[in-house]
């Protein structure tokens, strides 16, 4: 979607510290001359394909179809993506623009780990410098891939501050841009921040709606009656929806985290309900979750990924225009729906995309066995086993993990012995 | 002309040493304990006085001032209640200038031209958005000339000559001139390589306004380096730190040293 000098409606802009200003604008008229620069848009395409997979498959799901009795249930799978999410069809375009630019070290926030995972696969990949910045709580949360992280070469700064979640790891990111522009890329992960990135970010991200254009035609000759997907920046939801904006006969619904209930702090429902208010933050203007002093407050989601306290401006003037409907599924519905991809289909869905799910299958049984809805399956579910494995209230999950990690230590003490043995036979 | 372009010229200060622009978080350990500080400062003659209401996500700003902001806003800071206080403070100590500084967030949901009126109405001379770019500042430059109050900006070092020339013709009251890349609070400001000096020549080709320099300014030798070059020298996570230290005594002290004028 075009923006308006960085405007879409009344939310977007660039509202970043003055230091930023060159930066930025350097990053625009990058972006700018890229995109219209065919060996740029092949360069990428290659990419995309040799190392991310791509295309991704658009997989009709007949079980479900059959057990909810309406729409026919496609699924579109980003989970299939290298490093498991759509994170990555915008980590290769921006590492792509980096090289362009010249500069020698990537930053990046992460929420969950998967933006910072994708980062630092491409960094290790172009040969750059990696620092990711991880509120502390989801670094204890997610500590898998801080691991991954860390093995890749990146360097992960746990970032204490206010709530310590995606929004202080974001506000820590834009600090480390301000001494480091001169060298440093801020790689932003989703479809927020100054402009250009919600442009951008959108650019790089729309692959996944025009292969679901040509698939669904390809498929079942039609273009799909309903999108659908999760929105917590709200890269995959405008990766999907963005290439159908035009056609207006495709309707568009975007899910918001529930999470535990209604209360400010419970969830992270910016759009729906007016529980968020617009306001201008971390670089951008959009819809916010805020007190009555414009003070920004804290989220909640089982999916990490979701539980961010702005969104995209772009996702907000659709919002507004009404061109997308938002909806939202709390916790436990969001289980149900993991659960039952699991057993009718033999997908592992990420949390963050059984949002989408959730909603998608309450609402596929009241549709037509004609009509066709896609739901964006983002990413994969295997990092959420800890999490999935304590909802699910496995028995013999805490034991594994109470063996494991005796066995854990126990190897240590004969791996230390076996080092020390063969150093003192070298010696 | 600016009433706070005036107070500064008459003080002369190109000639002498440069003026003091100190920095105070509102709210910060307490409401009633920052305005004890406030007072303080005044009291001592500072010249003029920089209030920054806090905000939940001040990305300009290093570790020192983000953690009193937090703090700060555990005692639930009204920005209403702060141009109260203001007020009272401005007209008891009629011989300084104070400035409010916010990000944009609480002055968005507060009202930007209600801020500038009221802010006005209570006797403060500037303000200062680190967060809004000047591109998107129409309505808040109307309520400024309306309201006979300086929107203050902000000059930064590698800023292109065209930017500096857009941002310094439009400039009333002075202009902060940051010293260094990066956010507040960071150590090495006047760095060898930096021409500072030349950076403020520039700065003067396009603009008679006074110059505040800061960013990092933590020694006297530092303020007098601004001798003959700057109008103001801003210190801001320096007293901070030296008020969490020990209090508004090691506060005083500190200012004091800094500027001999005030000692």
């Amino acid at each position: 979607m075009k923006s308006e000098n960085g405007f879409y409606g009344q939310y977007g802009g660039s509202y970043i510290p003055e230091i930023l200003y060159s930066s930025q604008q350097q990053i625009l008229t990058t972006f700018e001359e890229a995109k219209n620069d065919p060996s740029f848009v092949a360069e990428l395409h290659k990419q995309w394909q040799q190392y991310s997979g791509r295309p991704t498959p658009l997989t009709h799901c007949e079980n479900l179809t059959q057990h909810l009795g309406g729409a026919q249930v496609y699924l579109k799978r980003e989970d299939l993506n290298h490093s498991g999410a759509h994170k990555m069809n915008n980590v290769i375009g921006q590492g792509l623009l980096v090289k362009r630019m010249g500069k020698k070290r990537v930053i990046a926030e992460t929420g969950a780990g998967q933006h910072g995972i994708a980062t630092a696969l491409v960094a290790s990949r172009l040969g750059l410098e990696c620092t990711i910045y991880m509120g502390a709580k989801d670094v204890a949360r997610q500590y898998p891939n801080v691991f991954w992280m860390r093995q890749l070469g990146a360097t992960v700064v746990p970032v204490k501050t206010g709530s310590q979640t995606l929004r202080d790891a974001l506000d820590e990111a834009l600090r480390d841009w301000s001494s480091s522009y001169e060298d440093s890329h801020y790689l932003i992960g989703t479809a927020c921040g100054c402009a250009p990135f919600p442009e951008m970010v959108t650019y790089f991200q729309s692959v996944i709606g025009q292969e679901v254009q040509r698939q669904s035609l390809a498929q079942f000759d039609q273009l799909p009656d309903r999108l659908y997907a999760c929105v917590g920046g709200g890269s995959n939801a405008l990766g999907l929806f963005t290439p159908f904006l035009e056609d207006k006969e495709v309707e568009m619904v975007g899910v918001e985290a529930a999470g535990r209930g209604m209360d400010m702090g419970d969830h992270s429902i910016r759009l729906s309900h007016n529980l968020g208010q617009a306001g201008i933050a971390q670089g951008f203007a959009s819809v916010f979750l805020q007190d009555d002093q414009g003070q920004l407050q804290e989220t909640h989601s089982i999916a990490a990924g979701l539980d961010y306290v702005g969104v995209s401006p772009i996702v907000a003037h659709l919002a507004e225009t009404q061109r997308v409907r938002m909806s939202y599924a709390n916790d436990e519905e969001v289980l149900a729906a993991c659960s039952l991809l699991l057993q009718k289909e033999g997908i592992i869905p990420a949390l963050e995309s059984s949002h989408a799910l959730a909603v998608a299958f309450k609402e596929a049984a009241d549709m037509r066995p004609d009509q066709h809805i896609v739901i964006n399956l983002s990413g994969r579910g295997d990092k959420d086993i800890f999490n999935v494995a304590k909802a699910f209230d496995d028995k013999e999950f805490a034991p594994f993990l109470e063996e494991y990690l005796k066995n854990y230590h126990e190897q240590d003490t004969v791996q230390d012995l076996s080092e020390s043995l063969s150093q003192e036979t070298h010696a | 002309m600016s009433q706070l372009a005036n107070f500064i010229n008459a003080k002369q200060p190109l000639t002498s040493q440069p003026l003091a622009m100190t920095h105070v978080i509102y709210g910060y350990p307490s409401i009633e304990a920052s305005l004890e500080w406030m007072q303080a400062l005044l009291e001592m003659g500072v010249e003029t006085l920089e209030v920054q209401f806090p905000f939940s996500d001040p990305v300009a700003d290093g570790p020192s001032i983000v953690q009193a902001c937090h703090k700060a806003l555990e005692s639930e800071p009204k920005i209403q209640q702060c141009l109260t206080d203001l007020g009272r403070l401005g007209r008891d100590y009629p011989n300084s200038k104070i400035l409010l500084m916010s990000y944009l967030n609480p002055v968005y949901r507060f009202g930007i031209t209600k801020l500038v009126k009221e802010a006005a109405e209570q006797g403060l001379t500037g303000l200062i958005l680190p967060d809004l770019p000047i591109e998107h500042a129409a309505e808040y430059q109307d309520a400024c000339v309306e309201h006979n109050l300086d929107a203050i900006w902000l000059i930064t070092p590698n800023m292109p000559t065209e930017r500096i020339k857009q941002i310094a013709t439009q400039a009333t009251g002075m202009l902060y001139c940051v010293s260094r890349s990066g956010v507040t609070g960071q150590k090495s400001s006047l760095q060898t390589e930096f021409d500072l000096a030349a950076y403020l020549a520039e700065i003067r080709q396009h603009t008679d306004v006074p110059l505040a320099v800061g960013f990092g300014i933590r020694s006297p030798q530092q303020v007098a380096e601004l001798t003959g070059l700057a109008d103001i020298a801003i210190v801001g996570s320096a007293l901070l730190d030296a008020h969490n230290q020990g209090g508004i005594a090691t506060g005083k002290a500190m200012v004091a040293n800094l500027f001999p004028q005030l000692a």
